[in-house]
């Protein structure tokens, strides 16, 4: 970014020196690196999220028949199992993780599940001929793979749907999604900040099973499942 | 675009916010256990917020609804192009206040397309063509040249903004040209534009209302990224995901927030 004051030199001379002093760097390191270890360890994450759409598609495209019960018993292995639930736990409780016992924590991993769950099952109800398709495959710091996708709408412009993914254990795992720019992590962890700071962490638990079952009401009774 | 609210006077709201701007431009360096805050007027903002949500509650969600079911998807649809055809002027021109000279021909063309063969922007024809459309505005004009954003401001009427992005309400109002017909057209043309932008966000406040705990953290976080988003033309640099899990390595399983 251009700064208002302070730098006499403008902002691409600045850039066009800083790119010719590293340029023969770059280089070096550009056909040091190993590329196909890079690209082929993207693979597998990226498989990972094909997988999730395909997942979610076939729900989509049977949602009517499936009912809100039956898309959330199709979700729930993919969620458990796809997603590193206790890691994105972890990072929304933040401080206040500390704060909780073992069996606290074991409970709102299970809670976080359970709403991560109910949240796709109600939001994918349906299907109008959408399918998802990948953007690109990012490695980032830390092995952390970014792995961006749309979903395209026949009648509406696209979503972005941003994933991040890290390994654990040799088996890749979501940690984040990113729709249109905005992070559900980021948002459940300020919701939840301020949730606690009010109520306290019997207070989270009780909204988040409201929330569930609100969901759960809702959706179940207007599909007649 | 942040036009859902309009006021009579934007001249001296303007002014307002831009004192505004400058009194809490540098409120965001205030910390909460060393974590940089944004919202540093949070109890007058979630004031703002209970005022909004009950006057949308009340007022607008209901004229909205009853619009939905007495104008045709296509008519509506029309409207919408129309509105945003006028509102393209202030994208035009922050197109290329940031140096964006491409995208700001782009654009031009895409004003007159729209205008001319879309019939006044009826018909949203420039898209089928290529001619994308963009989302500029002067809070993401004073960003590319550098300006912190400033402190989060929830406004009455108007909603959410960053005291960055505060001076777009005076913006998009004088480069619209709605602005300049007379008032006996600009009061009944203004609501139609508030009542079907309302109409366009009835499913958006659903899933707010649906999937939040907290709507007023919910709105403020979901607005601060996406305004970020914008900025970097939906194509944020890849290293700004990350930047959430600063964690000890070590401790993987174990996830810290290392505090910036």
């Amino acid at each position: 970014m251009m700064s208002f004051a302070g730098d006499r030199i403008p902002a691409f001379a600045r850039m066009a020196h800083g790119n010719c002093r590293n340029l023969l760097l770059c280089a070096l390191l550009v056909l040091l690196l190993p590329r196909s270890a890079g690209a082929a360890g993207m693979d597998e994450p990226a498989q990972a999220i094909a997988q999730f759409h395909g997942k979610l598609l076939q729900v989509m495209q049977q949602a009517q028949d499936l009912g809100y019960q039956g898309r959330y018993r199709e979700l729930e292995p993919y969620i458990n199992e796809g997603f590193d639930i206790p890691f994105i736990a972890g990072v929304i409780l933040g401080r206040y993780r500390d704060q909780l016992s073992d069996t606290q924590r074991a409970e709102f991993n299970d809670l976080f599940s359970r709403s991560s769950t109910a949240t796709y099952a109600s939001r994918f109800n349906g299907y109008d001929g959408e399918a998802f398709r990948e953007i690109s495959r990012e490695l980032l710091r830390r092995g952390r793979v970014l792995i961006r996708t749309e979903l395209r709408r026949p009648h509406d412009e696209p979503v972005a749907l941003d994933y991040l993914l890290h390994e654990k254990q040799g088996k890749w795992y979501i940690i984040s999604v990113s729709a249109n720019g905005v992070n559900d992590l980021s948002l459940k962890r300020a919701e939840y900040a301020t949730v606690i700071k009010e109520k306290g962490y019997n207070g989270l638990v009780t909204e988040i099973l409201s929330k569930i079952a609100e969901m759960e009401n809702k959706s179940a009774p207007a599909e007649g499942k | 675009m942040n036009n859902s609210y309009k006021q009579n006077n934007p001249v001296s709201l303007s002014a307002l916010l831009l004192v505004v701007a400058l009194l809490t431009g540098c409120a965001t360096t205030e910390t909460i256990d060393g974590e940089v805050n944004p919202d540093p007027y949070e109890e007058t903002n979630r004031s703002f917020y209970r005022f909004n949500d009950a006057l949308d509650r009340h007022v607008m969600t209901p004229i909205a609804k009853n619009y939905v079911k007495a104008v045709p998807e296509p008519a509506r649809d029309g409207i919408t192009n129309f509105f945003d055809n006028l509102e393209y002027l202030n994208v035009i021109l922050h197109s290329f206040l940031q140096g964006k000279l491409l995208q700001g021909i782009s654009d031009v063309t895409r004003f007159v397309v729209n205008s001319s063969v879309g019939i006044g922007g009826l018909f949203d024809v420039a898209t089928p063509m290529g001619l994308d459309k963009h989302d500029e505005d002067f809070g993401q004009t004073l960003a590319a040249w550098g300006a912190e954003p400033g402190a989060y401001l929830y406004l009455p009427f108007l909603g959410p903004y960053t005291a960055r992005n505060s001076p777009d309400v005076a913006g998009s109002y004088f480069s619209n040209p709605l602005t300049y017909i007379s008032t006996i057209y600009l009061f009944p043309v203004t609501f139609l534009n508030l009542v079907n932008d309302r109409a366009n966000l009835l499913e958006a406040s659903e899933f707010v209302e649906e999937a939040s705990i907290d709507p007023y953290s919910f709105t403020r976080e979901a607005y601060l990224q996406r305004r970020k988003y914008l900025i970097h033309d939906g194509n944020p640099p890849a290293d700004e995901y990350d930047e959430m899990f600063e964690l000890d390595f070590e401790e993987e399983s174990e996830p810290k927030l290392v505090i910036e």
